[in-house]
């Protein structure tokens, strides 16, 4: 029953960082329109930041600080803002499906460095003993799953409530107008590209958390945690939870992570030995599904977004 | 019955926001129609709507007794219906001859060279320039490339949008004659025009729209002689 | 040195552009960016692995180390490839162009993407598949500059599907109305242009093509699950190159990033290949983002 309780927390804790990103992607989708399909190179830096920040001296990769983990997760943040500046001032003038392009293309080269560059991050080994909050409790796992499920979802309404009031804000409101009407948000004097640049930094910023996150609850990373796998399965989060919504947003997050997890599970049981191995692409696979019958049957989510915009949008999502 | 019925049709780009509101007309062939009105009265949507690039909400349209309404718009101009847009009515990238023969391509085989050869006949000017892209074709060279390719395919009802827009006056006249032309052949032509003068010059009936509602139908003569029309609907245009 | 850049990056370049014409196709008609496309080229590769297999082992023709089962497999994979894309166009794409949203159709390209990949790599496993172990007979053309056979041979045969889809295009009624569709589609239904049959042709077209070039570095390097997904971004980089929407273009650009990948080996190491792709990509569409040959504007 413990075993049970605690794998619940983990899951449950897992799920809200993995809501934390959400929330960021939809601040850059949902309320500005960009189109980031770069969701992983952000979190892998916000990943190794947090690692280089928070873990013990070692020799197999760069920093060590041995900081606390409140200043890791701070950093991580920060690291991933100053990429998302940086590809964001350069890409954020073209068009969408260009932007999707090149924000795939910058993550793909982000992890193509993080394999590469073996005195910085460790190679395709990663980064391991990153120190887990609340390492004291370990040898007591519920109360060391409950704490940590206690910290995600404190962090999670933290980054929630911090996006509800900046989205209500006379600044979301201007985002929104400027994902709508461009031309028209731009007479009434509003700079579209200030705009942008800054949801899409804030935004990285959260999915840099998100990364710090899951890098501290797992103790672990390597580059293989930041393939576009991780991308889609948070755009799967945000399109089944309804992108617009910060609810939606983690309603999502939660959902198809107990989708993959139970899938995973689902799997095990189901596979002829050999097959086992070859589980994970299937469940890939599955949640494709999901992801292309949700647009079908549901373009606007589990959710959607609340009726609080113009009508424009409204006409155009139904 | 005419060859083109249009009835209490109600038309435009999103459900609820009607633009044309409740128009009717009838056209013969050989017979010209002008749609006259201000900026904004649902003379473009209306020509739309009647080729099948706007959606249409309520009324009919009716071509040689049969209904357009159900005929997608890539399968109107085979029913006899030929439209030239307003903006983009020609392929820039492709030669004139290929943006030809795109036109023809709807007809028989056989037919096409000479209906091809017909609308150069027409139009000389193109018969030169048969190689060069049509997006470097002047204003005017453009504007009957344009008009050819409606033709071509030997439509019963021709509507245009504007054939005379950003044309310099000496080519205005020059195109609005053409029409008289072609509709001598006996094709009815449907023609909205901002150009009311000379609009009303080569037209026989004429129609003003004023918020998507007809305002005044009659005669083109009729309408050229009346001071209170035109000065009410066309911005104190009048013929001399 | 110069020279063996030159004939690999010619070799890869004419698969990158064979793979890249169905995507400026499809994003020049459907103005979206279709992140399947290099799924295709998986796709093909691995059904001619299956039909190459099940026709048995032949001799190999002269110094290839293939014969002609691949050769037939090759055709009937491009076939089968061909409604690969189509299908996944009947059954997502086209549904969802009805919401009129393109981004929503990029998204949706990107899921059938990583499911198309965990699907091989579910069904084959993720190790290399080879269409022979034969080893490939190496011809000196020039000093300093050596290529197989095989690569020859593929060479050649990419350059004469490129020029039959280049004749296909600039002669062909199916190529004038393909034109006419990704310039001006309004237009074109006013012509008289069925839209519904341009768009089939085209995802039939750029399937069969992106399975050759499948097929082709199956051929040259190996068939693996991730074959398709490290082609994505050198296919966008040569669409954009060449400008969307143009097939010379994309056979162009195709060869432009081919050979600054082979430049780029000798420098930066063979592990950047895609992220050079990606530089390259970056610094066009910064600096004219209407492409070499003038396609749509980004």
């Amino acid at each position: 029953m413990t075993g049970l309780l605690s794998y619940l927390c983990f899951f449950a804790t897992v799920a809200l960082s993995y809501g934390v990103a959400t929330l960021g992607l939809n601040l850059q989708w949902g309320s500005a329109g960009l189109f980031n399909v770069g969701v992983a190179g952000f979190a892998g830096v916000g990943a190794y930041a947090a690692a280089w920040i928070t873990a013990a001296p070692a020799a197999a990769h760069w920093g060590g600080f041995a900081a606390p983990i409140a200043l890791g997760w701070l950093g991580a943040m920060l690291a991933a803002a100053l990429v998302a500046a940086v590809i964001g001032a350069v890409t954020l003038r073209l068009r969408a499906d260009y932007l999707a392009i090149t924000t795939f293309g910058a993550a793909v080269t982000l992890q193509l460095l993080a394999l590469d560059l073996t005195a910085l991050t460790g190679g395709p080994f990663g980064i391991a003993f990153i120190p887990k909050p609340f390492e004291a409790l370990a040898d007591r796992p519920l109360a060391f799953g409950a704490a940590n499920l206690a910290l995600a979802a404190a962090v999670t309404a933290a980054a929630f409530l911090a996006l509800e009031r900046l989205t209500q804000s006379p600044w979301g409101r201007v985002l929104r107008a400027l994902r709508e009407d461009e031309a028209a948000a731009a007479s009434l004097g509003k700079a579209p590209a200030r705009f942008r640049l800054q949801a899409f930094v804030i935004g990285a910023a959260l999915i840099g958390l998100s990364g710090a996150m899951q890098a501290q609850f797992f103790g672990f990373i390597a580059p293989d945690n930041y393939l576009p796998v991780f991308t889609f399965q948070v755009w799967v989060m945000l399109v089944v939870g309804g992108a617009g919504n910060n609810r939606g947003a983690l309603l999502g997050a939660v959902a198809v992570w107990a989708l993959w997890t139970l899938s995973g599970t689902a799997l095990a049981l189901l596979l002829p030995g050999f097959w086992q191995a070859r589980g994970a692409a299937l469940r890939v696979v599955a949640i494709g599904v999901v992801l292309a019958a949700t647009l079908l049957a549901r373009p606007r989510g589990l959710i959607g977004e609340r009726a609080t915009v113009s009508r424009h949008v409204a006409q155009a999502g139904g | 019955m005419s060859l083109l019925e249009v009835r209490d049709l109600v038309a435009g780009y999103e459900p609820g926001l009607p633009i044309v509101r409740g128009v009717g007309f009838a056209l013969d062939a050989g017979e010209i129609l002008v749609l006259l009105g201000p900026n904004g009265a649902g003379k473009s949507t209306l020509a739309r709507a009647v080729a099948g690039l706007v959606p249409v909400a309520e009324g009919t349209v009716m071509l040689g007794g049969g209904s357009l309404l159900a005929v997608p718009a890539h399968r109107r101009i085979g029913a006899g219906l030929g439209f030239v847009p307003q903006s983009g009515n020609v392929f820039a990238a492709l030669t004139v001859a290929e943006n030809l023969a795109i036109a023809a391509a709807v007809l028989p085989r056989a037919a096409r060279a000479g209906r091809i050869a017909a609308a150069l006949a027409l139009f000389p000017d193109l018969a030169a320039a048969r190689g060069r892209a049509a997006g470097l074709l002047s204003g005017g060279q453009r504007q009957m490339l344009a008009i050819a390719r409606a033709l071509i395919p030997a439509p019963r009802v021709m509507a245009l949008d504007e054939p005379s827009a950003g044309l310099a006056p000496k080519l205005v006249g020059t195109v609005l004659a053409k029409l008289r032309e072609i509709a001598a052949g006996g094709v009815a032509v449907l023609l909205v025009e901002q150009n009311v003068r000379a609009a009303l010059a080569v037209a026989d009936r004429a129609m003003v729209l004023v918020e998507g509602r007809v305002a005044h139908a009659g005669t083109a003569a009729a309408l050229r002689d009346d001071p209170r029309v035109a000065a009410l609907y066309l911005g104190g245009v009048r013929a001399a | 040195m110069i020279g063996q850049i030159l004939i690999d990056g010619i070799t890869s370049g004419a698969m990158i552009g064979l793979g890249a014409i169905g995507l400026t196709l499809t994003c020049g008609l459907l103005r979206f960016a279709n992140f399947a496309q290099g799924e295709f080229a998986t796709w093909g590769a691995y059904f001619a692995l299956l039909i190459a297999g099940a026709l048995g082992g032949a001799a190999p023709l002269g110094p290839l180390t293939f014969g002609w089962p691949l050769l037939a497999a090759l055709l009937i994979s491009m076939g089968l490839t061909a409604l690969l894309a189509w299908s996944l166009d009947a059954v997502l794409f086209r549904r969802l162009r009805r919401h009129g949203n393109a981004i929503v159709l990029v998204i949706a390209s990107f899921g059938a993407s990583l499911a198309l990949r965990s699907a091989v790599e579910f069904l084959f496993g993720p190790e290399p598949y080879y269409y022979s172990r034969d080893i490939a007979m190496t011809l000196r053309l020039a000093p300093g500059m050596r290529a197989t056979a095989d690569q020859l041979v593929v060479l050649a045969l990419a350059l004469v599907l490129m020029l039959a889809m280049h004749l296909l295009l600039a002669r062909t009624p199916l190529g004038r109305a393909m034109r006419a569709v990704s310039e001006n589609p309004d237009l074109a239904r006013l012509a008289g242009i069925d839209a519904a049959r341009v768009v089939r042709a085209t995802w039939l077209l750029g399937g069969a093509l992106a399975a050759a070039a499948g097929v082709f570095l199956g051929v040259t390097v190996q068939v693996r699950p991730a074959m398709g997904f490290e082609l994505l971004l050198p296919l966008f980089a040569a669409a954009i190159l060449g400008g969307i929407g143009s097939v010379p273009g994309a056979m162009v650009g195709g060869l432009v990033i081919g050979i600054a990948e082979a430049a780029a080996v000798p420098l930066a190491g063979a592990q950047y290949r895609a992220a050079v792709a990606f530089v390259v990509m970056l610094a066009m569409l910064l600096v004219r983002p209407r492409g070499l040959f003038g396609g749509r504007a980004a």
